[in-house]
């Protein structure tokens, strides 16, 4: 027995432990051989289970790909995400809303040039005044319950981001839309305040939840949706499991058979889970380790340039001599995006001085390139503002990646004459202060909105908020131009991007937002993995995904 | 902190009691022999431990002369590997030298523990004195100490910096606090073992006031196991600075601590793993060294 070699299956590592065991045994005798032995049978059944639990991997690894042969369907795509799903965020935009797409839908989606393609609202039509919008609505369409879905449905959606409790950042388009009118179960008739320019924002934001249910929903307990996957479980702190939806409105989809988001919070871990395959996709990998995974086989690296997320620095305008804008001119001067895009965020993303990305309406290449960095400039505004230095505050999260960005701010600051303390704060705290406007002089974080409408931007994210933003920067001619933006339906026209180029205008010239790099979400996904897409609000849509 | 529970000194001191033939003899007899300290620092376990020790604490000290890299200055060549002109160990991600980053955590390392340790036994001593006064404080202090060794290192640590934000001085007093019953543990346990002696009842017979008694006859006598936990203690503090640095709770960034060289090294750990190279072996020397000098400080005092 205690020959090591007699147990199946036969192992290096079991034979050399039995040896360096069996060691002390032969100096002291009996219970130390039982121990041995205890040890020795302990190893082969870990060592059997490990082999069985490989095994049983590798199994369901080459499974689908023997079966790859025409349309591959069926099988589980496990997503990694690093931050739990927060039902009470449901109807506002959290850091996880990769669910929302997968168990609900929304009335439309944006193509890549930001032009509504149906959903569940399947044609519309604006009226001249443009104060109301017809809908017509995609018929024999059900919730998970069976329920079929209705007009009632929309006008319940809408009513629901008008909640304050609800917290939706779209919150102000949903208030423009002040009464509804019915034709019949499928089609109905939103009437608007004024012409609103975002209203497709909040069609692509806003999920139809059932609104039966909805108070089970904000709580986790139950999340009744029209989307491809019916949740079967969430473990809070573990994730989520979702199976197929066999009355799925879209013949023939999803292909999946069922979806695991799974929590991953360490960075290192998550990395770790992509390319051992324990998961197939993610796009919470931070930049400091996408060089990891760029180059691992079986792993491909899909940038959205939907820019979801850009990096910002923050200023506090109330704080001297911040007030002065040449000062905070000075400092979007002095901060090298390139190096921070580089050195930061992994080279994933876009240097620029303005928030929008290459997708946006709004986009324009002089003003990306407006501010670059030129110390020797920034020491000159200062100097122009009669300060010879300056000793300022700098908020920032204290995760890694965030860390590393505001000491590459910091220094590139210091060069310009501007010293800088940070302080490392954790993500929650940042938030509440971010949104109760209660920001130290500087703050480094990232923001979204500016992937969708320019509108948006300004109504609705809260560094940007033309009526309360946390920078505290008030001007009329910057509400005019946003509320003018916001309530004009002339999209595409000379006029509207004059008013863009206005906004932008204003955002560089006043500097209370410094926009450091654009980026989008990176997807990190197994070369098994095809027809993935999310979108401008990062909700997952797995409708074509498929395992080959 | 819970290191210092296993060492031999701990166990020995705390078991009070009919002890009093291998008892120290009173300080007359000491004087005779050779000091305990200085046979410790002369055993070949004590040598190492201080030339390791010596070694890291001059890299520190020196760690202007030795490099001459700001080490927060930062540029475009990020990650350079060990040998690269100029930077012997490579640079970091932000294209600072990491061996003056690792030469000053060094140096920011012994700054907070050389600080907080004896801040920690002090105080901890103070508190042992008290509660010998009266049974009353006794109790007062033992429960307090319980209090604080109820909380985890780490747990008091995001406490306590959840109230003061991050920053040296929020590492300094945790890691005081976290010291502070460990040393009153011990001095407690030295008093209660040195009270019943006779020399003690005989001081008390000659008149000797209660303050003079514990702080001139009681307290020397008492000291040995203090010695050791020092040593004990200052290698728990490394590892206490360390990981609240790591966790992003330590001294703020851009100052290099040993902690927070190795947090920012952690997700190149598979592509430059030099990077993590560095703060790991001063960590290893230093903790090595201290973990040394305590052993053969606590053989010999024992003897």
């Amino acid at each position: 027995m205690t020959d090591p070699h007699s147990f199946p299956p036969p192992s290096p590592y079991l034979s050399s432990s039995a040896e360096t065991s069996a060691a002390p045994a032969a100096a002291s005798a009996g219970p130390a051989r039982r121990a041995t032995l205890r040890a020795a049978g302990a190893g082969a059944l870990f060592l059997g289970l490990g082999l069985t639990g490989c095994r049983s991997a590798v199994a369901e690894a080459e499974r689908p790909a023997a079966a790859a042969g025409g349309t591959a369907r069926g099988g589980t795509l496990r997503v990694a995400v690093n931050a739990d799903f927060t039902p009470a965020l449901l109807f506002a935009q959290s850091a996880q809303s990769y669910q929302h797409r997968l168990l609900y839908n929304t009335l439309t989606r944006y193509d890549d040039r930001l032009r509504p393609q149906p959903e569940l609202a399947t044609a519309w039509s604006y009226a001249k005044d443009g104060r109301s919008i017809r809908l017509t609505l995609r018929q024999g369409v059900t919730y998970h319950d069976g329920r079929p879905f209705t007009a009632d449905d929309v006008i319940f959606a809408v009513r629901n981001l008008q909640n304050p409790v609800r917290a939706a950042q779209l919150r102000a388009t949903a208030a423009a839309v002040t009464g509804f009118e019915k034709h019949g179960d499928h089609a109905l008739t939103l009437r608007l305040a004024h012409p609103v320019a975002n209203l497709f924002d909040l069609f692509e934001f806003m999920i139809i939840a059932d609104r039966e249910t909805v108070e089970d929903a904000v709580t986790g307990r139950k999340l009744n949706g029209t989307g491809p996957f019916t949740l079967s479980r969430w473990s809070p702190g573990t994730g989520l499991s979702l199976t197929r939806y066999d009355r799925y409105w879209k013949p023939g989809r999803p292909y999946l058979d069922a979806v695991e988001l799974r929590v991953v919070g360490q960075a290192d871990a998550l990395v770790s889970a992509l390319r051992t395959g324990q998961s197939h996709l993610s796009f919470n990998v931070p930049g400091k380790s996408l060089a990891l995974v760029e180059n691992a086989p079986g792993l491909t690296v899909t940038d959205y340039a939907t820019g979801a997320g850009a990096y910002y620095l923050g200023v506090n305008t109330t704080v001297r001599p911040l007030d002065d804008r040449t000062v905070r001119q000075a400092l979007a001067r002095a901060v090298d995006r390139d190096r921070l895009l580089r050195q930061s965020l992994g080279g994933h993303g876009l240097a620029s001085a303005t928030p929008w990305p290459t997708s946006s309406p709004a986009y324009s290449e002089a003003d990306r390139t407006h501010y670059t960095r030129d110390p020797g400039r920034a020491r000159a505004l200062l100097k122009s503002a009669g300060l010879g230095g300056l000793d300022l505050p700098l908020l920032h999260l204290s995760t890694p990646g965030d860390t590393s960005i505001a000491e590459s701010i910091q220094y590139d600051l210091r060069q310009a004459g501007v010293r800088v303390t940070l302080e490392p704060t954790d993500p929650a705290t940042a938030q509440k202060r971010l949104i109760a406007q209660s920001m130290p002089a500087l703050w480094t974080m990232s923001h979204g909105f500016a992937q969708v409408h320019p509108a948006t931007l300004a109504v609705s994210a809260y560094p940007f908020n033309e009526a309360k933003n946390t920078s505290h920067f008030r001007s009329p001619e910057y509400t005019r131009i946003v509320r003018e933006a916001w309530t004009s339906t002339d999209d595409g026209t000379a006029a509207a991007r004059a008013r863009y180029a206005r906004i932008s205008r204003i955002l560089l010239d006043e500097a209370f937002i410094i926009d450091l790099a654009v980026r989008g979400q990176v997807q990190v996904a197994s070369t098994r993995v095809r027809g993935v897409t999310l979108n401008k609000f990062s909700y997952l849509n797995l409708d074509d995904a498929r395992l080959v | 902190m819970t290191a210092s529970a296993g060492t031999p000194v701990d166990t020995s001191a705390s078991t009070p009691g009919p002890a009093a033939a291998s008892a120290p003899a009173p300080r007359p007899a000491a004087g005779r022999r050779r000091s305990p300290y200085r046979a410790a620092l002369s055993t070949p376990r004590g040598a190492a431990g201080l030339a390791l020790t010596c070694l890291v604490v001059l890299a520190g000290v020196l760690a202007p002369l030795l490099t001459g890299h700001d080490p927060t200055g930062q540029s475009g060549q990020g990650l350079l590997a060990p040998g690269a002109p100029g930077h012997p160990l490579g640079t970091d991600d932000l294209g600072r030298d990491l061996l003056s980053r690792v030469l000053y955590g060094i140096r920011a390392d012994l700054g907070v523990i050389a600080v907080a340790v004896p801040l920690g036994a002090a105080l901890g001593c103070l508190c042992a004195l008290l509660a010998a006064v009266h049974p009353a404080a006794d109790t007062a202090v033992q429960r307090a100490f319980d209090l604080v060794l109820a909380f985890p290192g780490l747990i008091l640590a995001l406490a306590v910096t959840a109230v003061l934000g991050p920053g040296r001085l929020p590492v300094i007093l945790v890691v005081a606090l976290a010291e502070i019953p460990v040393f009153g543990r011990q001095l407690r346990a030295g008093i209660l073992v040195q009270r019943g002696r006779e020399y003690v009842t005989a001081a008390r017979v000659g008149g000797t006031s209660p303050a003079r008694l514990l702080t001139r006859h009681v307290l020397p006598n008492a000291a040995d196991p203090l010695v050791v936990q020092f040593a004990v203690s200052l290698t728990v503090a490394v590892f206490l600075e360390g990981a609240m640095s790591f966790l992003g709770v330590g001294v703020r960034p851009p100052e290099p601590t040993l902690g927070n060289v190795l947090g920012q090294a952690m997700p190149y750990l598979d592509r430059s793993p030099h990077l993590a190279a560095g703060p790991l072996t001063a960590v290893t020397l230093l903790v090595l060294g201290l973990s040394l000098l305590a052993d053969a400080l606590n053989r010999e005092t024992r003897r």
